[in-house]
């Protein structure tokens, strides 16, 4: 996973600018792909590592803001860089509550699109990781039988194993049992640990 | 005579109508001389002929010499005693009744003439009068098309800002990239150089771009030229295609190829097309239940070309559709109702039609035709 290359993918319909945009991350050591719109960005492979977005707000077709939705609609959060000739305020409140990172006028300055493109790719690499851990834990989780899930589930609103015990109908020492083997399946280490765990697993982390 | 009087001087226009005269009134005494031995009465009808004739075409001295030398003749030949300047008694109100009716007949006829000069150098100054005033109207009609021109243009302000936007994002981002090749160590100059090849590239399209739209506002005297009416189109297209992304709008175009030229002026064309066009995209501002596009195609029929601009708009009835025409009709809350007036006058002007028809699936289509010249006159 680290040594994952970061991507920068590009979509803006102005062949001169995408040229240009390339050029520079080149030049800074990053690597950009170039799509010239929307329905190319969704056609072609992406690359899996840290990867963010620099899309023009106007486009053929769909244009930035609604491509935005479909993104999120189908759960792809890459964190977007919005580049505009003329965004108003509305369009730019829009996009940034949206989530996007960063709303350029063209044309822009190359601190401030360096600076947004690795805000994009920081915060990438960190959902990328918390996902990463989401996905080890359920696999953990999913090695749990189904009475140790129900113990877990009650060990973490912090319920002492005599009141689990009587919930579930069991005795202490059973409890205690299940619970032992829960800590070992999911490699927690301490309750506190396990609590974490669960938090990580219940909410979808949604950015 | 007025136009007749070529560099000819007094005298010898005088000889000249005197000379007429003689001819006129000796075309009357001769036959008037042969008819005598066959009528009674002298028959002097024909001299009156001659006096009107020498009135008619020398005016009214030309007329009274003629009445003169008719008299004298008359007197002299046809009133008894003839052969001889004697009257006698009976023939005195015969000649007398002779000498007035000449006299109104040179008058009638020579004022008459004088009338009908006047009638003549009256129309020609009405004439004259009328090309200077459709000079001016064509002068006016051409200041008020470049306004109409300069007005649209001024709707695109934003598309054009941002066509000459996206050339200079590219170069300033390829400074950027250009600064970080050379501080590379060592310093990447084949990516420099490449890198300032782009920049001098984009920076040419930047000119491009305004040397486009100033001769889409330039002012001048309409020129007619053979144009390729596709070229036209596809020039327009261009330039208004980040316009229609803007307001979500599909530009398409049906061209047929190799179209026959037509003879037009390139500035006015471009101003109906670019005024049909975006009549067509204000039409569809509010258009929800179809999707937003705008369609031009252009085709040739046997003695003309005709370029068609269908929108998927708010339309028109049959009413409406020839009322868009007239001048200061408008539906935009901004409109100034000229744009169409204009473009119908430019297209008439080119001898072709314009007119629109409402769209059977909504919206409208506006048609216009320019002719074609024959093969075979085409230089």
């Amino acid at each position: 996973m680290a040594d994952a290359r970061p991507t920068i993918f590009v979509v803006d319909d102005d062949a001169s600018v995408r040229d240009a945009i390339s050029n520079l991350l080149e030049a800074v050591g990053l690597r950009a792909k170039l799509f010239a719109s929307t329905e190319e960005f969704w056609k072609a492979p992406r690359p899996n590592g840290p990867s963010c977005l620099v899309l023009d707000v106007r486009l053929p077709g769909v244009s930035g803001l609604e491509f935005q939705e479909q993104l999120a609609k189908a759960n792809l959060s890459i964190p977007i860089i919005f580049i505009t000739a003329h965004g108003d305020v509305p369009m730019t409140s829009r996009a940034m509550k949206a989530g996007a990172i960063e709303f350029l006028m063209k044309p822009f300055q190359k601190e401030d699109l360096l600076a947004a493109v690795h805000h994009g790719l920081d915060r990438d690499r960190i959902r990328r990781e918390e996902q990463a851990e989401v996905s080890i834990l359920q696999s953990r989780v999913e090695q749990l039988t189904s009475r140790e899930r129900e113990v877990m589930d009650l060990v973490v609103t912090g319920l002492i194993n005599k009141q689990i015990g009587a919930q579930l109908g069991l005795s202490e020492v059973t409890v205690k049992i299940h619970r032992s083997r829960v800590m070992q399946k999911m490699e927690a280490a301490s309750l506190a640990d396990l609590v974490r765990m669960s938090d990580k697993l219940k909410p979808r982390p949604r950015r | 005579m007025q136009t007749d009087v070529l560099p000819e001087g007094p005298i010898r226009s005088l000889i000249r109508h005197c000379g007429f005269t003689l001819l006129f009134v000796m075309a009357a005494f001769v036959p008037t001389l042969l008819l005598q031995r066959l009528f009674p009465y002298p028959f002097l009808f024909l001299f009156f002929g001659a006096v009107m004739a020498s009135a008619w075409f020398g005016g009214t001295a030309a007329g009274l010499f003629a009445v003169l030398l008719s008299t004298v003749l008359v007197e002299y030949f046809f009133v008894p005693p003839f052969y001889s300047f004697s009257i006698s008694t009976t023939a005195e109100a015969y000649f007398a009744a002779f000498v007035a009716c000449a006299l109104a007949a040179s008058w009638v006829s020579s004022a008459k003439k004088k009338s009908e000069v006047a009638l003549k150098e009256a129309l020609d100054q009405l004439e004259v009068r009328v090309s200077e005033r459709t000079a001016e109207l064509m002068k006016t009609q051409t200041e008020l098309a470049h306004l109409s021109q300069v007005l649209s243009m001024g709707e695109l302000t934003s598309s054009i800002a941002h066509e000459i936007n996206q050339p200079l994002t590219a170069v300033v981002t390829h400074g950027h990239a250009c600064i970080e090749w050379l501080s590379a160590s060592p310093p990447n100059l084949e990516k420099t150089r490449q890198t300032v090849e782009r920049i001098i590239q984009d920076g040419t399209r930047a000119g491009a771009v305004l040397s486009r739209i100033r001769a889409l506002v330039k002012k001048e005297a309409p020129a007619k030229t053979w144009l390729d009416v596709n070229e036209v189109i596809h020039e327009l297209t261009t330039f208004l295609r980040d316009e229609a992304v803007r307001r979500g709008i599909a530009i398409r175009t049906d061209l047929v190829p190799g179209l026959p030229k037509v003879k037009a002026d390139r500035v006015q064309l471009q101003q109906v097309l670019l005024n049909l066009m975006m009549n067509g995209m204000d039409a569809m501002a509010e258009t929800t239940n179809f999707p937003k596009e705008l369609l031009i195609s252009a085709r040739a029929n046997e003695a003309d070309v005709m370029v068609r601009v269908e929108d998927t708009g708010v339309g028109l009835n049959a009413e409406t559709a020839e009322k868009v025409f007239q001048p200061f009709f408008t539906t935009k809350p901004h409109g100034i109702g000229m744009g169409l007036s204009i473009s119908r006058s430019i297209v008439e002007a080119h001898e072709g039609r314009l007119w629109a028809t409402p769209r059977s699936s909504g919206g409208a289509i506006f048609e216009f035709t320019l002719p074609v010249r024959p093969r075979d006159s085409d230089g």
